[in-house]
């Protein structure tokens, strides 16, 4: 349950140094397409010196390895194996490359859907085992399709709709696609908003500076926590399945959903 | 007084005619402001004269030295130069210095202090040449118009009403009446015309851009919270944030709560840049008194807007002046180059010894403001800034209170109610000791290099009091 996920390409010392002061929830460490190909070995030893030197008990770090197609994967997985991170971001998804993963690693992956097979075949990537979360990748998703990517993102639509959906049908987090105009915050929260409410539970960043707002679309606001925190009083005082709130009914469903709302405002320290 | 002062007046058109008049080896103590930045003509061409007479013994005042400032260099090379009292030095004659000393010694003096000791004769002046955009033939002055305009010239009016002879050089010599000069003709006694005084390209400071860095937004951010969360933020307050991109983007973080919160500051004092004028305008702050502008925004802003003050050095900081601007300061947001456990603070020297700036108005304002707040990252270049010891003590620790980084925030121990209204909050506050910790936990501790053995300058805090000397690298 993260509500951030910031990319850090993975041949900058200086912000993979500081990756735990940017307040994301988790970091993505690319080794895809921010690294060059004379810069994937150097990439790879960087990775690997700084994080088995330094733990980070707060903040969840994966890595973006290269696809399975490319040239760069087991050397990526070879050389990550050991190292204590929360699993693998991978790129160009299909159920076939989940499993060729699956068969040299046991980590956890969250495969990016950022082509129209992809998606098509959605949920049953969604059921592969280890994957925890689904990760929407529109600039390639968009780029095969040969179509214009907007910032309104009118043409992405259907697809967020469909990962939104599977992935919760499936109990994974939905990580919606970067916003990649990184300095115009109010499209970012426009953005952010749109994905909340199609059901994303966090979005992945590729500049620390939108992690802030990020973290505060997708955490309970002041007033959702109010409400989780009298719909939860009242189920405790009333210890009935249903009951009537503000002249609302209130069911199991609307509890889980405050107690879910409580947990992450606990989590987040709000 | 004025009539006999009018009469004095002479407009010449070169140097030479200037040391036609006067004694050029008697004028050996001379001082010149820095506005026009590494702009400025005025300088060179004025220590040209010098260089070509091969005047000997001679004793710098310039408020400031920028690298284009060359001519200063060679009569230092020349042995030409006994000693320079400056505010803040840069750029080769700096790298120079550092590494040779010079026949004399090299002060460093506050903003503040420069007024103080120029009013008491402690900076005894010969001769001050005061580079000037917009003159009339009263030699009444302002810095704010004419095509080489630079805006405030507030550091070149204690050289205006103290020294010996005082000679206003420009480029723009009008047949107009000045109202509110900030040079009064009555002061002068010569106009030396020049074709250019300066390039108004070189005037902008290479600093005044809001930082877009992660790690200076973090930086930003946790100070805007921390002075919210010691309520500074209210109506009527005043602020001082300088023009580092750090410093800037604590600015804007305050704008957005003082909208927020519908809050008016007092004033905002010291360099201002666009984003201090763009809050003026936008009426979220009633005044700003102006020592230098940064950048042509402001410059512009000057000459246009009636609460947008252009005041003197000594109104801004002297400790003479009970009127002095900073002495109601309630926050000051500062830089440091190094900072040590006792939060005595380095902006004069880098850790190698390299002198690369001053104080300027730091300690000044570092004394007076209620909270004095420095903005860094943590580690700079592979450097953590926190040492055991800074390498040049330029601000004195006891009015530091506090240390922003990207990693947390240090309170000085001094500061016992600052402590305890922090007591509750959920800002991570650490001690100086293990924000260093963190620091030394990514590079190791590195070996101080720093040599002590010949004494190459002092500096000397606006109290007269010497905090610190320099030594050769």
């Amino acid at each position: 349950m993260s509500r951030s996920y910031l990319f850090i390409p993975g041949n900058t010392p200086a912000m993979i140094q500081n990756l735990d002061v940017f307040d994301s929830d988790a970091i993505i460490i690319d080794l895809e397409d921010s690294v060059n190909a004379f810069d994937k070995d150097a990439a790879r030893s960087l990775i690997e010196n700084f994080l088995t030197k330094y733990a980070f008990d707060e903040i969840k770090i994966y890595i973006r390895i290269n696809s399975v197609d490319s040239n760069y994967f087991y050397s990526d997985v070879n050389q990550t194996a050991d190292l204590a991170i929360a699993g693998y971001v991978l790129p160009k998804a299909s159920v076939k490359a989940i499993k060729q993963l699956n068969q040299v690693s046991n980590k956890k992956i969250i495969p990016i859907i950022e082509s129209p097979m992809a998606l098509l075949r959605v949920e049953e990537i969604a059921k592969q085992q280890n994957v925890i979360a689904l990760l929407f990748g529109a600039e390639d998703y968009t780029k095969e399709l040969k179509i214009k990517r907007t910032l309104e993102g009118t043409e992405i639509l259907y697809a967020r709709s469909i990962i939104a959906i599977a992935a919760n049908a499936y109990k994974l987090d939905a990580i919606d696609t970067p916003y990649t105009s990184k300095d115009d915050e109010e499209g970012l929260k426009t953005d952010a908003l749109n994905a909340k409410n199609l059901g994303f539970n966090a979005k992945a960043l590729i500049h620390p500076n939108q992690v802030a707002v990020i973290n505060e679309i997708f955490a309970p606001s002041k007033t959702e926590i109010a409400e989780a925190k009298r719909i939860i009083k009242k189920s405790e005082e009333t210890k009935q399945g249903a009951f009537s709130l503000d002249g609302k009914m209130i069911d199991l469903p609307i509890i889980e959903k405050a107690k879910k709302v409580l947990e992450k405002a606990k989590k987040y320290h709000l | 007084m004025k009539e006999k002062s009018l009469k004095k007046l002479k407009i010449i058109k070169t140097i030479d005619e200037l040391f036609e008049n006067e004694e050029i080896t008697l004028n050996k103590n001379i001082s010149f402001h820095h506005h026009l930045r590494n702009g400025d003509y005025v300088i060179n061409y004025v220590l040209q004269k010098y260089i070509d007479e091969e005047v000997q013994n001679i004793n710098l005042f310039p408020s400031a030295i920028f690298p284009n400032y060359k001519t200063i260099l060679t009569l230092i090379k020349n042995r030409q130069i006994n000693n320079i009292t400056t505010n803040y030095l840069n750029g080769d004659v700096a790298k120079y210095i550092s590494t040779h000393g010079l026949k004399g010694k090299l002060k460093m003096q506050t903003h503040g202090g420069r007024a103080r000791a120029i009013k008491e004769g402690k900076n005894y002046l010969d001769i001050a040449f005061i580079a000037a955009p917009y003159v009339n033939l009263k030699g009444d002055a302002v810095g704010y118009l004419g095509k080489t305009r630079c805006g405030s010239l507030g550091y070149a009016i204690p050289d205006s009403l103290y020294a010996k002879i005082k000679v206003l050089v420009t480029d723009n010599l009008v047949d107009e009446v000045i109202n509110n000069p900030e040079i009064k003709g009555e002061n002068i006694d010569y106009i030396l015309l020049m074709d250019k005084i300066g390039d108004r390209a070189g005037i902008v400071s290479g600093t005044t851009q809001i930082t877009t860095n992660p790690l200076g937004v973090k930086i930003a951010r946790n100070t805007s919270l921390l002075l919210a969360e010691l309520g500074l933020i209210k109506n009527g307050f005043s602020f001082q944030s300088g023009a580092g991109g750090i410093s800037l983007r604590v600015t804007k973080d305050i704008k957005e709560i003082m909208i927020n919160k519908k809050i008016k500051a007092s004033f905002f004092s010291g360099g201002i840049t666009k984003y201090h004028v763009e809050m003026l305008e936008e009426n979220l702050v009633e005044k700003l008194y102006d020592v230098q502008c940064f950048d042509l925004e402001a410059i512009d802003s000057l000459a246009k807007n009636k609460n947008h003050l252009p005041i003197s050095a000594s109104k801004y900081a002297s400790p003479l002046n009970s009127e002095r601007v900073i002495k109601d300061l309630d926050i000051v947001i500062l830089g440091a180059t190094e900072i040590d456990y006792d939060f005595n603070v380095n902006v004069t020297t880098d850790s190698h010894q390299t002198i690369i700036g001053g104080s300027g108005g730091h300690s000044d304002t570092a004394s007076e403001a209620k909270v004095t707040v420095i903005v860094s990252p943590l580690i700079k270049g592979r450097i953590p800034i926190i040492k055991k010891r800074v390498t040049t003590i330029t601000t004195l620790g006891k009015n530091i209170d506090c240390l922003v980084t990207e990693r947390g925030i240090a309170i000085n121990p001094l500061r016992k109610d600052l402590i305890k209204q922090l007591k509750n909050t959920n800002l991570k506050i650490l001690s100086i000791k293990e924000l260093a910790e963190i620091a030394y936990h990514f590079t190791n501790i590195p070996k101080d290099i720093t040599k002590r053995d010949k004494i190459i300058g002092e500096v000397e805090d606006r109290t007269y009091e010497i905090i610190d000397y320099l030594y050769q690298k």
